[in-house]
């Protein structure tokens, strides 16, 4: 009682020194009307309800005339560039989206206070720093970390089998090449699963690469020559084709993409699921999910380097360089990543780029007995600094992915094998970057 | 009198062959509306839950943002402007296919073939390969984010068929019913509005359901030419229920509800007309 | 008679009459096809605006005939339509022709039948993403829980069950269409050539064979017509379904351009590529309506 009375003690303390480092008064701006273009979807909306007190404290309007999710988004801008219309000022962003902008977005340094920045965890701020410029303010993290079904974990006859069948104890893994034991092991198709993945898009691109980088390889030289049909490469794509080949993952992974994991994994019918932190929530929710309460957690595992998968994003604010009144904007979005406003979006779930946060967030868990909401913010800070590494922040990596994504896909699903996919594919990569003056 | 039963047990026995294939026709579509009154834990289980275990509102009522903590989506806006979108352009491409229909019912010109096929070829063009060009030339011309520019687009993709249609209908009316009015006195616009345009009318429905369908449930264009409650239509509001993420299923399928009974409303009070509309108009060349 | 007014006036009156149709298909259809014939002809990207004004000539073109990947894409979207479009004209017109019998509550059941034809084709595609779901969709759990299978059917992934499935959304949502159209024709019907062709003793078949179908083929035309129109829908139901995966398997044209156009903003190759699927659209309805024209000299109708 008494400890948890001093922890709460703490967090308010925390909290008050917080907000006082963070710009107190936003300015005055009145009469001016900030044109917006934010990302919408039920995690990301409540934020928008604090708009109206930044409008209270400044004088100025918001008018959102856009708000959808970032692929969505990420066309509409693409638009915007071509018909030369950027005529709005702030937009939602997200890190591996940023690079292919060029330089319709400002350098915030030059418009966001140093002591502002302090508070942000130096390795997302590198993040989202694209040729020298802090193009965006991240407002959350994405990374991903391995959630599992604990009582499946716990049963003693699923020990001993595992143990007589393996030659080791059954525990949450700690490499890639025991995840794939245990997923082998517990998948029964198909009432129910090992593993799972997302299997198509810029998403299975991104699981590939992670990999690809746990197992030691990268996917270019350092003068751009694609070097992602290494022997790193095959044994990073071969993880994912010996999963499905064995069928200890859904026959319909190649069509996954993050809801289908999610929701498959709160089905109750998959073992073991490699997912982003905002879904922890969703996960231990028995509205929601049939796993509520069963939920284990633990970081990322490792590939044979030795290194752990840590493939990142964040979700950034970004101001444009047509936007008339960048004073303005400035604030706002200020105002949208201090301190008051993500330990909103933390107490939700989503991942803070306030290093004050993360440890406030976790000391309100433990003040009101959310232990698992507790060890996923451990967990999750742990990883975002330690193990997150981004996509390759160049224009160009979209289109790359587009160039992979089918390949990965056809060694998956047997039409090729790794070793012919990725050739293929750096080849076809290659000319991409011949053509995109890199080579 | 057992000659008649009969008849009438065979008649019944034929409308419940008919009425069951047509619900297990539209099973796929019935499982979205029982879905928007079920939880997502439900609807996507495994094992599967047959039986529905609660019936609820809650999805519904989150969409207007009672009592959850989600924010509402802005449905009465979209609601109205899909409304205001779909009958605005269904009646001016009624009255300017009914003008083009008409030209080409009752005039002999040079190029009318080439004019017909070519009204029908502009259509072909897949919207795929006219969503950047027209968004360009729009966002030029102020009308992205705006109903009215939604408007002329839907006008353009329904003009061809209604045209069409209308066509038909006015070769099936004799020429000598607006010659006759003509010769006690009325000018060919009285005659053509007092005697032919009535006639037509049941083509003109059956032109204007298909046309308020396609405008009603169009999808890609106004998904590239709208941007805010000012223009979002319904169809574009589904997506707000996908999350980088997430998709809440649920949610949605509560939307599709609101979107499709209206247009069930709608084709059912205009099923008189649709049926002789579309018989007499298109065929007889 | 009326049709014959002084000749000035004869060739005025239908153009003023034509004038705000063929405008509003010029300003929104025409206009754009200009433009993007142009962005053709260009390394045209969007998020380079500039790059609109370097021609550079047919490389755009040249590069597409030995892209094999788009003609892949090509064959397959010619094999889509080939079967969407048959599949739909056979279930409509089975369809109709149960529900012409139908001599009591009649309007309830066309409205039932007209069902599917309330659903926007981005929701349909949601639809059966969710029905063709291979871990917790709702048809492979049906299929287990009858026992008809113990197996999770990878109806998305295996490349035949791929196309069938979204062969399947399409037909769905439009076989209605065809429905409604014919159910028409069969209303038009005279019954006199049915009622002699009795007399004479031919069989159900043969009149159905020799008089029935004639004189719906117009009907079946104008319903082809109607759906190679707007059949490019279709795009929003695979996109949602597939998009186009996995591995290409069920790339049509449209997710194709949408891919290279807007997600690698390659606009200037993607407009080519949408010229030569606007030429195949066409040449669908260029087909079709010569079809109906044919069939409709074939009833002894008028020009």
């Amino acid at each position: 009682m008494k400890r948890t009375y001093g922890l709460a003690l703490g967090a308010a303390l925390a909290g008050l020194a917080g907000a006082a480092s963070a710009d107190a008064t936003w300015g005055d701006f009145p009469g001016t009307t900030l044109r917006v273009k934010l990302i919408g979807g039920a995690q990301y909306e409540p934020l928008y309800a604090e708009i109206p007190k930044w409008e209270a404290a400044t004088g100025a309007r918001v008018e959102i005339i856009s708000r959808k999710n970032h692929f969505e988004l990420d066309r509409e801008i693409k638009q915007d560039i071509a018909a030369r219309t950027l005529d709005w000022c702030v937009g939602s962003n997200h890190t591996s989206f940023a690079p292919q902008y060029g330089d319709i977005y400002i350098d915030l340094r030059e418009v966001v206070p140093e002591e502002v920045l302090a508070g942000f965890v130096p390795l997302v701020l590198e993040h989202s720093t694209v040729g020298g410029r802090l193009v965006q303010l991240p407002r959350h993290s994405d990374v991903s970390n391995l959630y599992f079904i604990r009582s499946l974990f716990e049963n003693e006859d699923n020990k001993a089998r595992f143990k007589a069948q393996y030659g080791y104890d059954l525990a949450p893994p700690e490499t890639w090449a025991q995840v794939k034991d245990m997923a082998m092991f517990f998948a029964n198709p198909p009432a129910f699963y090992g593993f799972q993945f997302v299997g198509k898009d810029e998403a299975v691109n991104g699981r590939f690469y992670e990999m690809l980088v746990a197992e030691g390889g990268q996917m270019f030289t350092e003068g751009w020559e694609p070097a992602f049909n290494s022997d790193a490469g095959v044994r990073a794509l071969q993880f994912f084709v010996d999963l499905y080949q064995a069928k200890a993952v859904p026959a319909g992974v190649p069509n996954y993409l993050w809801d289908d994991t999610g929701l498959g994994f709160a089905s109750g019918s998959v073992a073991l699921n490699l997912d982003w932190g905002g879904w922890s929530a969703f996960f231990n929710d028995p509205a929601n999910s049939k796993v509520a309460g069963d939920v284990g957690l633990v970081r990322a595992p490792k590939g044979s380097a030795g290194i752990r998968t840590g493939w990142s994003g964040s979700h950034t604010f970004s101001i444009t360089e047509t936007c008339p009144s960048k004073a303005a904007a400035a604030s706002f979005v200020t105002f949208l990543t201090d301190y008051e406003r993500q330990m909103i979006e933390a107490r939700r779930g989503l991942l803070p780029t306030r290093t004050q946060v993360w440890e406030d967030a976790k000391a309100e868990f433990a003040a009101s007995g959310n232990d698992f909401m507790l060890h996923v913010f451990s967990t999750f800070q742990a990883s975002m600094a330690e193990d997150a590494f981004t996509p390759i922040l160049i224009p160009e990596w979209i289109e790359i992915s587009n160039i992979m994504w089918p390949k990965i896909q056809a060694a998956i699903l047997g039409d090729m094998t790794a070793r012919e996919a990725l050739d293929a594919a750096a080849k076809e990569v290659r000319e991409l970057m011949e053509d995109a003056g890199y080579l | 009198m057992t000659r008649d039963l009969r008849r009438q047990l065979k008649a019944a026995a034929l409308w419940l062959t008919a009425f069951l294939l047509m619900v297990v026709m539209c099973v796929p579509g019935l499982w979205v509306v029982l879905s928007a009154f079920r939880p997502n834990r439900e609807i996507l289980a495994k094992p599967p839950v047959w039986l529905p275990e609660q019936l609820t509102l809650d999805n519904f009522a989150k969409i207007f943002g009672f009592g959850a903590d989600q924010v509402a989506i802005p449905v009465a806006a979209y609601f109205w402007n899909s409304m205001v979108i779909a009958l605005t352009s269904t009646v001016i491409a009624l009255a300017i296919g009914t003008a083009g229909g008409y030209a080409f019912a009752r005039f002999r010109f040079r190029f009318k073939n080439a004019v017909f096929l070519g009204l029908m070829l502009f259509r072909a063009v897949p919207g795929i390969a006219l969503s950047l060009p027209v968004f360009i030339l729009w966002s030029r011309l102020g009308l992205i984010d705006a109903q009215l520019g939604l408007i002329i687009v839907y006008v353009a993709l329904n003009v061809p068929f209604t045209a069409w249609l209308i066509d038909g209908f006015f070769r099936q009316i004799p020429e000598q019913l607006s010659e006759a009015a003509q010769v006690d006195g009325c000018t060919r616009w009285q005659a053509f509005w007092r005697i032919e345009f009535p006639l037509a009318r049941s083509g003109i429905a059956a032109a204007g359901v298909f046309a308020f369908l396609t405008s009603w449930n169009e999808f890609a264009l106004a998904s590239q030419l709208t941007r805010s409650t000012d223009s979002k239509t319904l169809p574009v509001g589904l997506m707000d229920f996908t999350a980088q993420f997430t998709i809440d299923w649920a949610g949605m399928c509560a939307m599709a509800v609101i979107i499709i009974v209206p247009a069930l409303i709608l084709t059912f009070l205009v099923q008189k007309h649709l049926i002789s509309g579309l018989t007499f108009g298109g065929v007889k060349g | 008679m009326a049709r014959i007014l002084t000749s000035r006036r004869a060739a005025l009156t239908p153009l003023l009459l034509l004038l705000p149709a063929i405008a509003t298909m010029l300003f929104v259809v025409a206009l754009p096809l200009v433009f993007s014939l142009w962005t053709s002809f260009t390394p045209y990207r969007l998020t380079r605006p500039d790059t609109l004004y370097d021609v550079i000539g047919l490389r755009n073109y040249i590069r597409l005939m030995s892209d094999a990947a788009f003609w892949v894409a090509f064959g397959r979207t010619v094999l889509f339509l080939a079967i969407a479009l048959n599949v739909e004209f056979l279930l409509g017109l089975g369809i109709a022709l149960l529900i012409n019998r139908i001599t009591w509550g009649q309007r309830g059941l066309r409205t039932i039948m007209m069902f599917p034809m309330m659903f926007s084709p981005i929701l349909v595609g949601f639809q059966f993403k969710f029905i063709f779901n291979d871990n917790i969709g709702i048809l492979n759990n049906a299929l287990q829980s009858l026992g008809l299978t113990d197996q999770a059917i990878p109806w998305l992934v295996d490349a035949r069950l791929a196309m069938f499935s979204i062969i399947f959304a399409e037909v769905w949502m439009s076989t209605s269409v065809f429905a409604i159209l014919l159910l028409a024709g069969l209303f038009a019907m005279p019954r006199d050539p049915l009622e002699a062709a009795k007399v004479d003793g031919c069989n159900a078949w043969q009149v159905f064979r020799h008089i029935m179908l004639p004189f719906l083929m117009p009907f079946a035309f104008i319903a082809m017509t109607i759906r190679s129109l707007d059949v490019a829908r279709a795009y929003d139901i695979v996109a949602v379904m597939t998009g186009g995966g996995p591995a290409g398997r069920t790339e049509l044209l449209w997710t194709l351009i949408a891919r290279v156009g807007y997600d690698n903003a390659r606009m200037g190759q993607a407009n080519a590529m949408a010229y030569v699927s606007t030429l195949l659209s066409v040449l669908f309805t260029w087909y079709f309506f010569r079809k109906l024209v044919a069939a409709r000299r074939y009833m002894g109708g008028a020009q």
